[in-house]
């Protein structure tokens, strides 16, 4: 059997003659796969959550002197790190991926006289776009420019 | 054609008897062509007259027979029985108050429905002899899409928004509202709007698409509620640059 979903969703703001069984949830939502990526994808602001401390304790150890940083590098050599940082590379794929797709088709109909481009372009610069911010952070970061 | 048996598990619920939704079980021998609907009123024929469940049109038209079958939302006049293993659970909406069996008490959508003004408003009612409203083929592209919704509520049913948040009025009502926003015609696009940045409506949807993924007639509900989000904003910035002050 179902189970209930919060009592008042969907219930006038009078209540009928008849009494009404309260509204429950759809059986099984939690094995769908639909469902469960939705889970995921709301999951991932867990994930998103953690990369914060994680980034609160890099400016802490930037702060602190020479010591604290080269104990922070040393500490995120450890594989448990390496790990969650391969969690979140996938989890901002994954949500990317997920915002690009719904993007396109939340486009008003048109801006004033101006109508948005074809949903395919708006998808491909949504990725070109991607690529091209990823390519930049990774020659500053790689020291290749600047 | 050869006949089949199918084991059908209905949620049963009689509010002068039941304290809550019980399940009953029923063999009933199936055709290969036969949709949901069909077993369901085969149940009702032949079997067990008692079962409650609407329907009418048997076209996905009338938007009546919508129910959760094998845990999804589904128009059973739409969905091929075929596509169903050997035992299949058919429950009524989910996220929708039960008041019999498979039927479920619709007049809290109807009173979100009216919330948003679903009709064409005008600032001044054009004259008779002025005629009639010409739209072209590009203005009625902009909201036909959206006028197809047949309001069989499993949107409803599938949006975890409404499962968690009674007073969010949910994506038919918005993609209703959103088509006469979006039709030439009408000049009620600023009331709408103040409705739309209200409690309870366009951001308060998380976007889970859900009530896309289900949605029968292909109305894209969420691709309505999120160009409404857009609407709403660009409506409220334009209020601070003419007479209405940000409004």
């Amino acid at each position: 059997m179902a189970r209930p979903v919060n009592p008042h969703a969907m219930t006038p703001s009078r209540p009928g003659r008849t009494r009404t069984a309260p509204p429950q949830a759809p059986s099984g939502w939690y094995t769908q796969p639909r469902m469960l990526k939705y889970l995921l994808f709301d999951a991932t602001g867990i994930v998103y959550l953690l990369v914060g401390f994680v980034a609160l304790r890099v400016v802490w150890a930037l702060g602190s002197g020479d010591a604290a940083w080269a104990e922070l590098l040393r500490q995120l050599q450890n594989p448990l790190y390496i790990a969650f940082h391969v969690l979140a590379l996938v989890s901002v794929v994954f949500v990317a991926v997920r915002f690009f797709s719904l993007f396109p088709k939340s486009q008003p109909a048109h801006i004033g006289p101006a109508k948005p481009p074809p949903q395919p372009l708006i998808l491909a610069g949504l990725y070109a776009a991607w690529i091209g911010v990823t390519l930049v952070v990774t020659a500053v970061l790689a020291g290749w420019v600047l | 054609m050869s006949e089949q048996k199918k084991t059908f598990v209905v949620t049963r619920f009689d509010p002068d008897k039941d304290q809550a939704p019980r399940q009953q079980t029923y063999e009933v021998p199936v055709q290969p062509d036969w949709k949901v609907l069909d077993a369901l009123n085969y149940i009702k024929d032949e079997i067990d007259g008692s079962l409650s469940h609407r329907w009418s049109c048997r076209m996905a038209v009338c938007g009546s027979c919508g129910m959760m079958v094998d845990g999804k939302p589904s128009l059973t006049c739409k969905d091929a029985l075929s596509d169903y293993g050997d035992k299949v659970e058919i429950a009524p909406l989910a996220n929708f108050p039960i008041v019999r069996d498979l039927v479920v008490e619709l007049e809290g959508f109807l009173e979100k429905l009216k919330s948003v003004k679903p009709y064409i408003l005008r600032a001044k009612e054009r004259a008779l002899e002025e005629g009639t409203h010409r739209q072209s083929p590009e203005q009625l592209e902009e909201f036909k899409q959206f006028s197809y919704c047949i309001n069989c509520m499993l949107c409803y049913s599938a949006c975890p928004v409404v499962a968690n948040e009674p007073e969010f009025i949910g994506p038919a009502a918005i993609a209703l509202g959103h088509r006469y926003n979006m039709d030439s015609r009408d000049e009620g696009q600023h009331e709408r709007n103040e409705i739309f940045r209200g409690e309870g409506t366009v951001f308060s949807c998380s976007y889970a698409n859900e009530c896309s993924e289900v949605c029968p007639k292909h109305v894209d509900p969420a691709a309505a509620v999120n160009q409404a989000k857009f609407n709403a904003v660009i409506d409220w910035l334009t209020g601070f640059v003419t007479t209405r002050g940000g409004k």
